[in-house]
């Protein structure tokens, strides 16, 4: 029972990795903490529901058009709010996430209805049974594209040459502009990412559930994820997942559902408490 | 300024003041105007139960549309006003005195929310406003009854007693071990309670297992079932509650005969199972789904959600509810007479009154003792090849499960 446990949380936690994995990543390159995460969850849900049930493409095809308009959708909202806002006050930008949030969840209702849509997809739906423990084919298949994302994003970071511009912008912005960076579209491009993978999410997300705006409130498991793993760690969102992902279902199987959120927001205060920084953050150390 | 400008100014105001206040007076208080009556809705159009509830409320709009079409209640029109409760007891509160005295409504329809109605009950039975046809009939406002509330969608007791009933008959099952997955609300433990007492009637066992409304993942709870080993598991909850049961069930090899109530009965929530997890899976309904049967009532509402635009809906339950309950509170402002307030609608019901849905639903009575609504449900089930409900039997052959 307890290996049946694990392997759905881990499950669960990868999807909550994937999306915190995005959020992690924009706020590593802009410092903005993207409240409006959860919504390009649904959004990425609702994608999947126009390219699928609606054109009714192919699901490749449309795979790269949930892609494509995240991408998008990223690009525009850095372009069109963030940039300018760049140099105004933290709590500015902050703001900005939550009204964006609220606006992109009334076009969604507006555009789709306030009911849910079922999604059907071609990814694989039975199970096999491993040592006794009952393998869901969705659950895995969410685990790897999850870990190969997770494994690609950790690369790109890591042996390209954009990849190495991105973590230079991150690291300094003023160095990065006096070294010739073009920074702003350094950050375009991480909010694409962000939105990109957060699409990923919701795409699954709408699989496993309906593609419904109450996927934002799964979206957002994202935010306890990332703070507990370190928020500019790209290891730490993903290490963050898998343990909300697999608190969340421990705590509902021995205590209750409702425990599963004492827990993971328990954990979320201590931690900020004795080690701000997260799992895998690092400590910033000022002069004073 | 000087001295005769401040009195002009003085004399603007008191003369401003005397017309807004006289226009205040000529607001009638009761939401009944010449030409229309107000009639209220409180339900949830966004958040998790939308999609049931937002459905309901096409239903009852529709109706009321058809209605006006036709001339109305006693030469006036009735304007639906329908308010979003957004799955939240704050939002109903304000609401509620939004149609009590702002844009005041002679009656309110629906109050979906279930934890809503348990906060708002001492208020619902103490004010003046009735609440004509409830969407969940919750123990807090329904107990004692009171002339200030009429439900009007199948009761949870009843919803128990029809399923397990049902299963106990056709299953011949002695003592039978009946197990509930409910979302953490006032109305899940409501129904926990009632599938309790009714298991307990037939000398059987109940246990519960709890999940979150916003659920991904229900291992949890699907490793509860296989411990427990019912014989019949039944479904409280919204659409995902159902979605995410039934098919982590299937995928876990589970042929457990299953049911769930009403609201859970739409066609979305059959389709999203898909035929292997929705073959063990049926619902309770006090309602017939839109364009199921022949009846009178049923080629009504089909013709005429067809003609609006709304065909897609006929089939859900949730859109029949709303079409009765409207018809409902049609019939209650016919008899509350020409110049209907508030307190002649309460006087009116009070004395009781029957909704005849013409095959919709069993025929509804209320008495001044009794206002717990439609009591007759029976099972539906999904014929995946024709994309239809399937019917099991009559109303009738289903009377004796909830007659006591």
């Amino acid at each position: 029972m307890l290996a049946q446990l694990l392997f759905s949380g881990l499950a669960l936690g990868s999807l909550y990795g994937l999306v915190a994995l995005g959020f992690a990543i924009v706020f590593k390159a802009t410092e903005v903490f993207n409240f409006a995460q959860g919504m390009l969850v649904v959004c990425g849900a609702f994608f999947a529901v126009t390219a699928i049930t609606l054109l009714g493409l192919p699901f490749p095809l449309a795979v790269l058009f949930i892609i494509a308009a995240a991408a998008l959708l990223g690009v525009a909202i850095h372009v069109l709010l963030i940039q300018p806002l760049s140099g105004r006050p933290m709590l500015s930008v902050i703001m900005l996430t939550i009204a964006l949030s609220i606006v992109l969840r009334s076009v969604v209702e507006m555009i789709f209805g306030a009911e849910g849509r079922n999604l059907t997809t071609p990814l694989p739906s039975g199970i096999f049974i491993v040592g006794g423990v009952r393998i869901s084919q969705l659950h895995l298949t969410v685990a790897l594209v999850s870990w190969a994302c997770m494994a690609g994003f950790g690369g790109f970071f890591k042996f390209t040459s954009t990849g190495l511009l991105m973590r230079a912008t991150a690291d300094g912005h003023e160095a990065a502009v006096a070294s010739g960076i073009n920074v702003n579209k350094m950050n375009r491009l991480a909010w694409a990412i962000g939105a990109v993978l957060a699409a990923i999410g919701g795409l699954f997300l709408a699989q496993l559930q309906i593609a419904s705006t109450d996927l934002e409130k799964v979206g957002l498991l994202a935010l306890p994820a990332v703070v507990i793993g370190g928020m500019q760690s790209i290891p730490g969102a993903i290490v963050g997942g898998l343990l909300v992902g697999l608190i969340e279902q421990l705590a509902s199987f021995y205590i209750s559902p409702k425990s599963s959120d004492i827990v993971i927001y328990g954990i979320l205060l201590l931690i900020l408490m004795v080690r701000p920084w997260g799992l895998f953050g690092q400590r910033e150390l000022g002069r004073v | 300024m000087n001295q005769t400008d401040i009195r002009r100014l003085a004399a603007g105001f008191a003369l401003s003041g005397a017309a807004l206040a006289a226009c205040a007076f000529e607001l009638p208080g009761d939401g009944v105007y010449k030409d229309h009556v107000d009639w209220g809705v409180m339900m949830d159009m966004s958040g998790p139960t939308a999609s049931s509830q937002g459905i309901w409320v096409h239903g009852f709009q529709d109706y009321m549309r058809r209605l006006n079409e036709a001339g109305g209640v006693n030469g006036r029109r009735i304007e639906v006003l329908a308010e979003d409760s957004r799955y939240n007891t704050a939002t109903d509160k304000i609401n509620f005195e939004k149609l009590s005295t702002q844009t005041p409504v002679i009656a309110i329809s629906g109050m979906g929310t279930s934890g809503s109605q348990v906060a708002m009950a001492a208020a619902i039975k103490g004010g003046q406003i009735p609440i004509v046809g409830t969407y969940t009939p919750t123990e807090a406002l329904s107990v004692p009854v009171t002339p200030m509330v009429y439900n009007g969608f199948c009761g949870y007791k009843q919803m128990a007693q029809t399923g397990i009933g049902y299963y106990v008959d056709q299953l011949k099952l002695k003592a039978p071990k009946v197990m509930t997955v409910a979302i953490e609300s006032a109305g899940g433990q409501d129904y926990q309670n009632y599938v309790s007492q009714v298991a307990a009637q037939y000398g059987g066992t109940a246990k519960a297992v709890t999940m979150k409304v916003t659920a991904v993942d229900v291992t949890p709870q699907v490793l509860e079932i296989i411990a427990a080993k019912p014989d019949i598991v039944t479904i409280y909850g919204v659409p995902n509650t159902a979605i995410l049961t039934m098919k982590a069930m299937q995928q876990y090899g589970l042929k457990i005969p299953t049911f769930g109530i009403t609201y859970l009965g739409g066609p979305q929530v059959f389709k999203a199972m898909g035929p292997q997890a929705g073959a063990d899976y049926k619902f309770v309904s006090c309602f017939t789904p839109g364009g199921s049967d022949q009846s009178p009532g049923n080629k009504e509402l089909s013709a005429y959600a067809n003609k609006v635009g709304n065909g897609a809906l006929e089939a859900d339950v949730n859109y029949v509810g709303g079409w009765v309950v409207a018809q409902m509170a049609a019939e209650s402002l016919a008899r509350a007479g020409a110049e209907p307030t508030r307190a002649k609608l309460v006087e009116a019901m009070n004395k009781g009154f029957t909704v005849d849905s013409r095959g919709l639903a069993a025929p509804i009575v209320y008495t001044k003792d009794n206002h717990t609504g439609p009591v007759v449900l029976k099972m539906f089930g999904y014929d995946y090849g024709s994309n239809k409900y399937k019917h099991f039997g009559e109303y009738a052959d289903y009377a004796k499960y909830t007659a006591h």
